[in-house]
């Protein structure tokens, strides 16, 4: 045994000594579920129509935040999750798959973790905690890269953007494969995969190979639900039949209704109506029957993942962890419009069936299967706030946050207090009693953490996280926020955005619909100079003007998939060239 | 008839090619081809080199025979053809590899329809 390992053997022996008293102060297991793509209003407990009977109930037991926010797109906010800091400043700002060539020469515009931010799990397993994976990283996939070489001893990972939820299969095809890790090594998916109840199914197996050792546990658990292919067993989706017959206009309205309700926004919040959203009266009945299914398979998709999360609260539950487990569940942005809603176009089936897949009505959310929610659902998914994913509108900043477990010492059921992705990394180091890294970090500067602990707030010690002084910025391939009280400074550039700076109130207006900057011109420019100062702070890079995330993401994705095979194409062309001059030489 | 016989050889020789070419711009997807891994270090120096030469210089010598339209040429890349398929028996009969009847079947094909061209094509 060498020293540490007598020291921890010492410390627990003197631990069992002390009994209940030592025993109490023992640091809580910590589970971070993060949902991808999930709208603001997708659960029970924020106004959603989807049974979530688990998500309700960790709801009940804990806290609900109704005004965190989080990056309106994967990478970054994953990167912000685990680090505490600006994505600005940890690599992250942007998917790697859409960052342009120019940015990316920049060293923080790589788009995967840099060495120079520490994750909340190497900080935890130094802690004596374990520390498992189960889900997405989309962080980097070299190996030094991937989360078995970034803290969690234990692994199961999918490094790309996303990937098929019912084999082993890239679901856009930039990807040549699913890009699916164990433990550092590349693996394969077993045959009766699906995404969540594996992801679920691992993490359970991870936890009880170590519980008999009393050490406590963080276990990260990013699902695959709900990012597209959107993909549902029957039994979850076939729920749903008839649910949205009515279409997304009046999801939106009942989703705003129930969210009025349960007190998520205030009694008079209101509501835009995206440009984007379709009319739903000029579809024909066989399409609007066909977008209702969409949207039947995506509501199984939520109900799955909540009931296999169930499992894994049960299990703890089962074996007697559960009482001293903190539960933090969120989304890793708002709801994903992409797909459109013109999915039965010629182009669009023929797309599909060359990647294997098909979006045809009776088999959608099986296996085979292509299926999105599109842009008018998501809006509904989303509501009642404006924009969604890839957009700073608050449908794509904001999303639920639920706390719960005893150890929290929860002093409120539900706080409006502006929160952001960057407070739980300090927030879960304050309950295990654990130190941010002061500037180093493994024998290399670090950057240093900008969130903060949340825990003075659940405690009833304080009414907000920041002071009405106090700014958060926030850009994301030129969308761009700054928060400060309760106000927020906005811009969304197009297609769906008009490039304009816009004020909101998003405490009396979460649906962003009166635009204040007119009628608070001090405030606004104020406001501005804020960003600018936050941007120079930051290195935030200028994206160009005619920038396009989806047109950026294509011209990478065929730069990066189809390179060898231009140039293998040029080549031959080049060494046949010469037999080609000397055949028609001698035939002159 | 001619005409035939020297579209297929030509695809052949294009195959070859692009084959060769492809071990320089994309080993990884070129060897996987082939049903191996990209090995690593010197190992996948020589790898490269000789597989994707081994193809390149196939492919080349198709189409000298082609434009010179002399036999010996045909003849050239048809022993290379017929050497890998003698190779590929001695390593399935010696060596405990898989026996490949794909690839030697190819091999002959290919060597035997050089060999036929030479025959109808060259004009020396």
């Amino acid at each position: 045994m060498n020293r540490v390992g007598v020291w921890r053997f010492v410390a627990l022996a003197l631990a069992l000594l002390a009994g209940p008293r030592l025993a109490a102060a023992t640091p809580p297991n910590i589970v971070l579920v993060l949902a991808d793509d999930l709208g603001f209003s997708d659960l029970a407990p924020y106004g959603s129509e989807i049974d979530t009977p688990t998500l309700g109930a960790l709801a009940r037991e804990g806290i609900r935040f109704t005004n965190y926010h989080t990056a309106a797109s994967c990478a970054p906010t994953r990167g912000m999750l685990l680090t505490g800091v600006d994505s600005h400043r940890n690599g992250v700002p942007n998917i790697p798959e859409t960052i342009s060539p120019q940015q990316q020469e920049h060293a923080n515009y790589r788009g995967t973790l840099g060495h120079n931010v520490v994750t909340v799990a190497s900080l935890l397993q130094d802690a004596g905690y374990h520390t498992y994976m189960a889900g997405k990283w989309h962080l980097g996939q070299t190996p030094d890269l991937l989360p078995f070489r970034r803290g969690f001893e234990r692994t199961v990972t999918m490094a790309d953007s996303g990937a098929d939820n019912w084999e082993q299969k890239a679901y856009i095809p930039i990807y040549p494969r699913a890009n699916w890790y164990a433990d550092g090594e590349r693996t394969t998916l077993p045959g009766d995969f699906y995404s969540s109840r594996f992801l679920v199914d691992k993490m359970i197996e991870f936890i009880d190979a170590n519980a008999a050792d009393g050490r406590p546990f963080f276990a990260y658990l990013p699902f695959q639900a709900v990012h597209i292919p959107v993909q549902a067993p029957a039994a979850f989706r076939d729920k749903y039949q008839g649910v949205y017959d009515a279409g997304w206009t009046e999801l939106r309205k009942q989703r705003l209704a129930r969210a009025r309700e349960l007190g998520i926004v205030p009694p008079d919040a209101g509501m835009v109506t995206m440009s984007t959203t379709g009319d739903w009266a000029s579809y024909s009945p066989e399409m609007q029957r066909y977008h209702a299914r969409r949207m039947e398979v995506y509501a199984g998709m939520v109900d799955a993942m909540d009931h296999h999360l169930g499992r894994l609260v049960e299990h703890l539950k089962r074996i007697g962890r559960y009482q001293d487990t903190v539960f933090i569940f969120t989304s890793d942005n708002g709801s994903e419009a992409s797909g459109g809603d013109d999915v039965r176009s010629l182009g669009m089936r023929l797309a599909l069936r060359l990647n294997d897949y098909s979006n045809d009505y009776d088999t959608l959310g099986e296996q085979g299967s292509f299926n999105s929610i599109g842009p008018s659902f998501a809006s509904a998914a989303a509501g009642p706030l404006a924009f969604y994913k890839f957009y700073a509108g608050e449908g794509g900043m904001r999303v639920p946050l639920i706390m719960a477990g005893a150890p929290l010492l929860l002093e409120r059921q539900q706080t409006d207090a502006f929160a952001y992705v960057t407070d739980i990394t300090p927030t879960i180091l304050a309950l295990a009693d654990v130190s941010a890294p002061p500037g180093r970090y493994g024998g290399r500067p670090v950057e240093p953490m900008v969130g903060r602990s949340l825990l003075p707030l659940l405690r009833a010690e304080s009414d907000r996280v920041y002071g009405p002084d106090e700014p958060i910025g926030y850009e994301l391939a030129g969308n761009a926020a700054l928060f400060l009280g309760d106000y927020k400074l906005v811009r969304n550039r197009p297609p769906v955005g008009d490039d304009q700076w816009h004020l909101y109130n998003i405490v009396t207006d979460p649906g962003e619909t009166r635009d204040l900057a007119g009628q608070m011109p001090q405030r606004f420019e104020r406001m501005q100079a804020l960003y600018e100062q936050y941007a120079v702070d930051n290195g935030v890079l200028p994206v160009s003007p005619d920038y396009d995330q989806a047109s950026q993401g294509v011209y990478n994705a065929l730069k990066e998939r189809f390179t060898p095979q231009i140039l293998l194409l040029v080549l031959t062309f080049l060494v046949l060239l010469p037999f080609w001059l000397f055949y028609r030489y001698r035939r002159a | 008839m001619n005409t035939v016989l020297k579209v297929l050889v030509v695809l052949a020789g294009l195959f070859f090619v692009v084959m060769g070419l492809r071990w320089a711009v994309d080993p990884a997807g070129a060897a996987a081809t082939l049903g191996m891994p990209l090995l690593e270090g010197a190992a996948r120096s020589s790898q490269m080199a000789d597989i994707g030469v081994f193809f390149l210089a196939g492919g080349l010598f198709i189409f000298t025979a082609v434009i010179t339209a002399r036999r010996s040429w045909y003849h050239v890349p048809a022993l290379i053809m017929f050497g890998a398929a003698i190779y590929r028996l001695i390593a399935w009969l010696f060596h405990d590899a898989a026996f490949v009847v794909d690839g030697i079947a190819v091999e002959v094909i290919v060597g035997s329809l050089l060999l036929f061209a030479g025959a109808r094509l060259a004009r020396d």
